[in-house]
Formats: structure tokens, sequence, C-alpha cells
């Protein structure tokens, strides 16, 4: 039994488009108020888990509840959600009055209410003077307020979000973000958020869910996943650039990477011969030679003003970005040695998976 | 300075050469479909105008009688009569089309397993010329050698042999199935890339906000296919309005001449009484009607609107 606060359970939660199997069992559980994120590269099952808890995909197996009620087998519209489309998916033939109240009025709302609860939204979203305008007639991101006011009239328990912000330009994209921060801020629901973007997922989440093929691979906080992801997939996927993710081979206590000795640090070994060393770019510092530092060979370097980035390799050919916020200038071909920060390192072992100290 | 006077001259004639090319290139692309356009329709159309003014029988002189033939028109009884069953066929026609139609395109819109063969099969008496269908039917409808008179006594709806196209009801509801068999597989096609063209995000948005089925149908899709809607029913209206095969053929007019529809009057008067120039002013009258009714309809689903 779901206790109240439970915004939202889902319980080995299964689909399969024909024999398929597109998500696979999820277990997920989120606290009345979150904001959730979902991200994964594409194909990930994302937006299907999305339209599942929506409704508009039919779950092969297990269930869902929102706010402790079972709404498996229940249509979209008694769920308690809203859902923000991509695509905006607003009615084109409608005026944006009609398009924030057609919820209600399906619903047989009294007129005189229907159009309080659209005055009410198009002010939170600054939509008064849009009101009489055909979607059509409105560019990208007042289209898309008004489907966040769409979503806001239905006064739903959860609110759903399918890539809002994909069809954006980037300008738009951030200041429409810092919006649905604030609405989340100012209205206090639970709200689930689709996206292939770690911007918006760093920026947004009070919890961001990392999905691949259908399984979760770590639910946590952005600092939690960012910092101590629990396998190489979530430390490449989270972060950008990604996550220098090195083969190195046990030596004794000490392990080698394509011919440079490090350390494991607080790491135990004991019962690996290979392993995975994950250092983000902004923890390798370039530093004339120490012991236990990585030999690297610069290929090529780039200048962004307030930091830069080096792509270096490494002598078995693996590739190295080191992050520069200060320091010489390098050219390609320049040999350079790499330290860090012993507690910087991450450790998995040769299948994917966390070392933790 | 011979130099800087003569320069901007150049440069402005080289544009204007460039934009008068690039207008006969264009003419030149649209010439053939224009020349068809002309020589089968503005020069018929014209001569037809031409052939009304004047008492023009097949054999002998042609001669001018004005607006004679325009004003004989309205106190011509079988003409109007003609225009009320024509009325009254399309308006029959129309709906029926339609109340078919809908359903099938719906039907088959789904990706289900064998959609393809139900399209085609919808599909299939569309190319069937409107005679051999009419022919066809004629045969189906025969009373000693066709299957419906057996069919409806193997039911026991009629007790013996029915000849189905002896009474103005019965022939006029099997010329209508008949209609409907032939036509409605193509109004099924063009509803259904109406249907197509409606994003699914919009249904599944309409599902959230709590539109049921109908409410979908009626608030949604129907809105959405306006434009397609007025094709349909202009395509269907005006092929209905047209309507000469089925009747020429299947009850030659009968029976008691109550199924000559507008055309068949006209071909009557060219062609049977030889009154070319009454015929032809009949036809630009019913040019007239055709698009009068064609605007009136575009003008109700308002198509010029903005989407």
């Amino acid at each position: 039994m779901s206790d109240a606060k439970c915004g939202m359970r889902l319980q080995n939660v299964r689909k399969d488009f024909g024999k398929v199997p597109i998500i696979h069992g999820v277990d997920l559980e989120i606290s009345e108020g979150d904001f959730v994120v979902f991200v994964g590269p594409s194909g990930c099952g994302k937006s299907t888990l999305l339209r599942m808890i929506a409704g508009l995909e039919e779950v092969t197996d297990g269930s869902i509840e929102i706010g402790g009620r079972e709404v498996t087998d229940l249509d979209p519209s008694l769920r308690g959600i809203a859902m923000v489309f991509q695509s905006y998916a607003l009615y084109p033939h409608m005026s944006v009055r009609d398009n924030l109240g057609f919820g209600l009025s399906m619903a047989n709302v009294p007129k005189d209410e229907i159009a309080r609860h659209v005055a009410e939204a198009a002010r939170i979203l600054k939509l008064d003077a849009l009101l009489d305008r055909r979607p059509g007639q409105l560019s990208g991101g007042q289209r898309q307020r008004v489907a966040i006011g769409r979503a806001i009239v239905r006064k739903p328990e959860v609110f759903l979000f399918d890539e809002p912000l994909s069809n954006l330009d980037a300008e738009l994209r951030v200041s429409m973000r810092i919006e649905i921060a604030r609405l989340h801020k100012e209205l206090g629901n639970t709200m689930i958020y689709v996206t292939h973007d770690q911007t918006e997922a760093m920026t947004l989440a009070d919890k961001i869910v990392v999905l691949r093929e259908g399984r979760i691979e770590q639910v946590g906080s952005p600092r939690e996943v960012y910092e101590n992801p629990d396998n190489t997939f979530v430390a490449g996927f989270i972060g950008s650039p990604r996550m220098n993710l090195l083969n190195g081979t046990i030596a004794g206590k000490t392990i080698d990477i394509a011919g440079s000795t490090i350390l494991a640090h607080a790491h135990s070994l004991e019962g690996h011969s290979a392993v995975i060393v994950g250092l983000r770019p902004e923890h390798l510092e370039v530093v004339t030679a120490e012991p236990c530092t990585l030999a690297a060979t610069v290929d090529f370097s780039e200048y962004l003003g307030g930091i830069g980035y080096l792509y270096c390799q490494l002598a078995d050919g693996q590739t190295v970005t080191v992050e520069q916020r200060e320091g010489e200038d390098y050219k390609a071909g320049d040999r350079i040695s790499l330290s860090w920060r012993p507690e910087k390192l991450r450790l998995f072992s040769a299948d994917g998976a966390r070392i933790r100290p | 300075m011979t130099i800087t006077t003569a320069s901007p001259l150049a440069s402005i004639a080289r544009p204007r050469r460039r934009a008068s090319m690039r207008q006969w290139t264009g003419i030149l692309y649209v010439a053939p479909a224009m020349a068809l356009v002309i020589v089968f329709f503005v020069v018929p159309l014209i001569f037809t105008v031409w052939m009304s003014l004047h008492n023009w029988p097949l054999i002998g002189q042609p001669s001018w009688i004005g607006l004679g033939n325009y004003t004989r028109m309205f106190s011509d009884a079988r003409f109007f009569s003609a225009l009320g069953f024509t009325a009254y066929y399309t308006v029959i026609a129309t709906i029926a089309i339609f109340a078919l139609a809908f359903p099938l395109a719906l039907f088959v819109e789904r990706q289900r397993t064998g959609v393809g063969f139900y399209r085609t099969v919808f599909f299939m008496p569309v190319v069937v010329g409107l005679a051999t269908a009419s022919l066809l039917w004629v045969w189906l409808a025969n009373v000693d050698a066709g299957v419906f008179s057996s069919i409806l006594r193997w039911f026991g709806i009629t007790g013996r042999a029915a000849n189905i196209l002896a009474t103005f009801d019965s022939a006029f509801a099997l010329i209508i199935v008949m209609v409907v068999w032939k036509i409605v597989g193509f109004t099924m096609i063009i509803l259904l890339t109406g249907l197509q063209a409606i994003p699914a995000d919009l249904t599944e948005a309409a599902r959230i906000d709590g539109a049921n089925a109908w409410q979908r149908f009626t608030k949604l899709t129907l809105p959405l296919m306006r434009r397609t809607l007025a094709l349909a029913f202009i395509l269907s209206i005006t092929g209905s309005v047209l309507a000469f095969d089925q009747f020429y053929i299947m009850t030659s007019g009968g029976p008691q001449n109550r199924m000559i529809s507008v055309v068949y009057y006209i071909f009557n008067q060219s062609f049977v009484s030889f009154q070319l120039g009454y015929g032809s002013a009949l036809s630009i009258a019913l040019l007239g009607i055709l698009v009068t009714l064609s605007v009136v309809q575009l003008r109700l689903l308002r198509v010029g609107d903005e989407r």
C-alpha cells in the first residue's frame, strides 16, 4: 500500500510491442512535488514510459499508482495527469482561449468557471494578450506556453512533459527552462519531464532517472548521478564533455593504463584483473612529471574563451579529454603528464559496474 | 567619365533582361497545360455560349435568337422536373456515399492486419467504368438471369421473380446502391488522406483532455478535415449533378420517364430532338448551377480560412 505522500509509484512496469520488449520491469517511486527527469539516449524507452504513465500506451504488465490510486488501466483523462507534447499538440482550429478551456468544457464545467480558470492560467503564463489568436499566429515559445497553460488549467496532480523544448531555438530554450522551473516552484505539483538534453535534466530535476534500453540505470539527484555514477553508462552519459573512461589492468595494488602506473587510492582491487578508470575532464590537470601521473600526447586543442579543451592520446591509442581553465597553451604533438585529486577518481569493473571505495 | 555613366545603365539593363527571360521560361512551362485547357475547355465553352444564342438545328443554317433559348428554359416544365430529380438524386446519393465512406475511412485508417487488403477491396469498383458498372448491375438485376431476384426470392422477400427496375422506388434504390458501390472507395480514399493528415498528438491531447471518441470526431476530426471534406463534397456533388450513364443504361430514363436527369435532358434535347442551341443553353445553365454550388460549399466550409 502506498503512503499518501507518494506522488507516483511504478511497480514492475513492462511494455512489449508485439514480441519485442521495450520496457523491462521498471520500479520507481516518486515523491509528491518532485521534479523528475527521465534521460537517456534515443530509443531508451523514456517517452514510452511517460506515455504509459499518461495512459496513451497500454501497460503489458505491472502497475502504476498516482497519488496512491491505482490507474494502470484507467482512461488518460481520469488519471489526474496533464501532458505537454513535443509538438505542442495545440488544436489548430481553436483560439488560445478555447485551447486552454477545452479540457474543462469536455468535463462540462460551467462557462464562467472555465473563463476564470483560463484567465488564471493566462495570467501565470502571460498569455492574456494572445487569448483570441489561433496557434498558427503564435511563435514557437508562445505555443509552448499555451501548451503548458492547457496543462495547468486541468489542475492535474502530475504534469508530464515529453521533450517540450526540443522544437525551440537555443535562446528560447533557456528562457522556457527557467519558466518551467519557476512554474514548478509556484505550483508545487509532481512533474515528470522527458529529455535527452543533459542541461535540462541537470538544471530542472530534483531527481534524475537515467534509462537505457528500457531499464533504469540509476536514480538520483543531479549531483548524485554526476558525481557518483553507478556504472560506466551513467558516467559516460551524464556530463559534457563525457567522462574519460580508460581501460586499465591491475598490477598488484596499482593500475596500469597504457604504460602509466596509477594508484587505486582507497579502492579495493581484489578479484579484478582489469578495471575501467573514470576521470572527468575538469578533474584532470596538466602537471610537470610527477609519480603516478598519466602520460599523454596532445592531439589537438580547443580554446573557448573561459575554458579550453585538450584532446589527447595515450600510448595505446585511448583518448583523454582535459578541461583547462588556465595554464599554458599546448599544441598537437606536445607530451604532457596528467594528474588529479585522489577523491575524483572513479573506478568501475570491466563489465561497467561501479567499484566503490 | 564615360565608363562611370555607362556601367550603371548596363547593370540595370541586365537584371531586367534576366527577369523577362525568367518570365518566358515560366510561360513555356505552363504552355502545354494551358494549350490543353484552351483547346478542350475554353474554346468549347465559348462555342457553346455562341451556340446557345442561336436556333441551331443539326442540319441547316443556325439563326440568331439572342437570349431566346434562355427565356424558353424558364417555361420548360420538363427541364424543371429534370432539375428536381437531379437534386433529389444528388442529395440521396451524397448522403449515402458519405454515410458509408466515413466509417470505411475510419476503419482503414488504423494500422491493423489486412488493412491493405481492405483498402484495395473497397477501392476496386472505382476503377470500373460507370457505364460498365451500370451494365453489370442491369444484368445482376435481371428478372430471369440476375442474382438479386433469386436472392430476394430465397429470403422470401418477394414471392416470385422480382423486376427491380420496373418501379421507380426499387430502380432508384438499385441505382443508389450501385453508385455507392462504385464511388464509395474513391470518397473513402480522399477522406482517408484527410484523416491521416491529423497528427496523432492532437487526438492524444484530446484524450487526455477527456474528449470521448464522438467528441474527438466532432470537435477535432471534422473541423480539421474541412478542406478534405470540401474536396470530397464538391467531387461527389458535381458527379451526382452530372449523372447520366446509370439512368441511360439501367432504366433508359424510366419508369414513366421519371429518371431523366439534367444531363440526360440536355442529351435528349441536343441529340434526340436535335435542338443543339437549346441544349447548349441548358449546358451553360448547368455550368452556372455547378459553379454556384461549389462556391457556396467553399464558403460554408470556410476553406479559405487559415487553419
